[in-house]
């Protein structure tokens, strides 16, 4: 569905991202990990249209978007989770959803918004709050909730879990584990290894720019000393 | 009687002032410039809408027409001096903004006339009653009225509708505005062509007030409105309107009161001046 091949990526000219190679397909998570400055945020930003592909070819479904404009994307079946939320602050919760739903007629919007609301029953108490006051966990619900309403094939989750309690990180896991049951094809970047490693059906570890180890969620289990030492924990 | 027209007075003009700020604030809010050049809109309205009554047309036409031409110039402004330095430093825009606003006003001189322009039979002069011995004249009252009712028009739009929605989530966050759909260039072009069109109503209003249209007559409110919307806390546009009455009362009032010291406009910048000293941060503080 998803297929990566060879591409190199930055922002303007610098490069950040060398040479990767990766395939996504319909129920699949797939386990982007690394160090600070590895190039896991880039390569996120690079398939939502928001980094800049300099060389390689990415496809979605067949369709070369390697270098589709960013506002297109959307209909091309790619929703984006960012690194920080990146909610908007100053919009409501429902106003937020409202916006991840750019692109749906009118008369979508009131089912999908409820969808949303039945994933997510805390958002729809607080649909009329603005953004800024949710709690961490409550706005990553949100940016989770604002990237569904786009109705996406292709789910971009970048950093899941940073700073959030570990109550949290398991809802939203949780979310997770339903959405993939409901065939979403999922990129999904952490630091911490852990989690993903259960969850994911292949893992790719990037340094500096490059994946280094690559393999299946248990082969990244049982090499976790592999794993750990890339990411220079060990 | 003398506070009560006074203070129609200020609101009148704080009503001018803020549909002048308003493009001015929506501007630095979607694209962080300082869009001096704003102010030669505003010029440009008043003359479109002498023009247009000159010629035989109604007041109400040359309104809307004014409206409509000065929002597709400012359109026409943000798509080709804007655009080609959005990646260029702030400053960069600034300055070509500030040639833009100058070499308005010589283009005005050439094209208008040096010594200004006045309507041949001014409209809505007659006074009207609006109490018992209390007169105001049928423009002040038009100011008045159609500033609120574009203002109001404006706030619903943004709060209200799928596409006011969208602007204010580009305002918030671009990129991820665009990363939903959002086609960030339409509501661009949305938010210069409402503040221009807004600002060419502040000036068939003046245009109306005064009777008289001027290549420099954009100058002073150009500094004024940069002071407000600093007032308003750069980027509040409900920040912007209360500082757009405050200045306008302030005026009105200051021109009694120490209009022998000092004339209208001094008053004003001192006002300006001794605000943004206590508040450097503006009226509001952003949350
Ligand atoms: N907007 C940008 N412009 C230029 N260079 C950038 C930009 N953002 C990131 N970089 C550079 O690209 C490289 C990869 O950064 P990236 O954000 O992709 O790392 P990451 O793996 O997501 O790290 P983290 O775990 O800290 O989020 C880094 O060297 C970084 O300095
Ligand atoms: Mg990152």
């Amino acid at each position: 569905m998803l297929k990566v091949e060879e591409l190199t990526c930055g922002y303007g000219k610098m490069v950040a991202v060398n040479n990767i190679s990766l395939a996504v397909a319909p129920g699949q998570i797939v386990g982007l990990i690394g160090a600070n400055g590895a190039g896991k945020s880039t390569t996120i930003l690079t398939l939502a249209g928001l980094a800049q592909a300099i060389d390689g070819r990415v496809e979605l479904n067949g369709q070369d978007i390697t270098h589709m404009p960013v506002h297109e994307r959307v209909d091309a079946g790619i929703a984006l989770v960012p690194e920080g939320r990146r909610v908007f602050a100053e919009l409501t919760v429902s106003e937020n959803l409202l916006v991840g739903g750019t692109r749906l007629k009118n008369w979508q919007i009131k089912q999908e918004l409820q969808r949303v609301y039945d994933m997510f029953p805390r958002l729809a108490e607080r649909r009329n709050q603005m953004a800024e006051s949710l709690s961490g966990g409550e706005q990553q619900m949100l940016a989770i909730g604002r990237a569904l309403m786009a109705g996406p094939e292709l789910l971009l989750i970048d950093e899941l879990s940073l700073g959030l309690m570990p109550l949290a990180i398991n809802e939203c896991y949780r979310v997770l584990e339903g959405l993939r049951k409901k065939q979403l094809a999922i990129i999904l970047v952490e630091q911490s290894t852990e989690r993903v490693q259960q969850v994911a059906d292949h893992v790719i570890v990037l340094e500096t720019g490059r994946i280094v180890w690559r393999g299946t969620g248990d082969e990244a289990s049982r090499d976790n000393t592999i794993v750990e030492a890339y990411l220079g924990l060990t | 009687m003398l506070f009560i027209e006074l203070s129609i007075q200020g609101l009148v003009q704080g009503a001018i002032y803020a549909l002048i700020a308003l493009g001015l604030v929506l501007v630095y809010g979607l694209l962080r410039i300082l869009h001096v050049a704003h102010a030669a809109l505003y010029t440009l309205g008043a003359y479109f809408g002498i023009i247009i009554v000159n010629a035989g047309g109604h007041i109400v036409i040359a309104i809307v027409l004014s409206m409509v031409l000065v929002g597709l110039i400012g359109i026409g402004i943000y798509r080709f001096a804007y655009k080609p330095l959005l990646d260029k430093p702030p400053l960069i825009a600034l300055i070509a903004s500030i040639g833009l606003f100058i070499a308005a006003e010589e283009v005005y001189r050439i094209i208008f006339g040096a010594y200004g322009m006045s309507f041949s039979q001014p409209p809505l002069q007659q006074q009207i009653e609006l109490f018992s011995g209390f007169h105001l004249s049928a423009s002040r009252i038009c100011v008045v009225i159609l500033s609120v009712l574009f203002i109001s028009i404006l706030g619903w739009l943004a709060a209200s509708t799928r596409t006011g929605v969208a602007w204010r989530a580009t305002v918030s966050d671009p990129d991820m505005a665009a990363s939903f759909g959002v086609d960030i260039e339409r509501v661009r072009h949305i938010n210069f062509f409402i503040g221009s069109a807004l600002a060419a109503l502040a000036g068939v209003m003046v245009a109306l007030l005064s009777n008289l249209v001027e290549p420099t007559m954009g100058a002073v409110p150009a500094y004024k409105a940069l002071a407000i919307i600093v007032l308003g806390g750069l980027g509040s546009v409900r920040g912007t309107l209360i500082a757009s009455l405050a200045l306008g009362i302030i005026e009105s009032f200051g021109t009694i009161y120490a209009g022998h010291i000092l004339d209208r406009d001094a008053i004003a910048f001192a006002f300006l001046i001794i605000v943004l000293m206590i508040r450097p941060q503006g009226l509001l503080i952003r949350r």
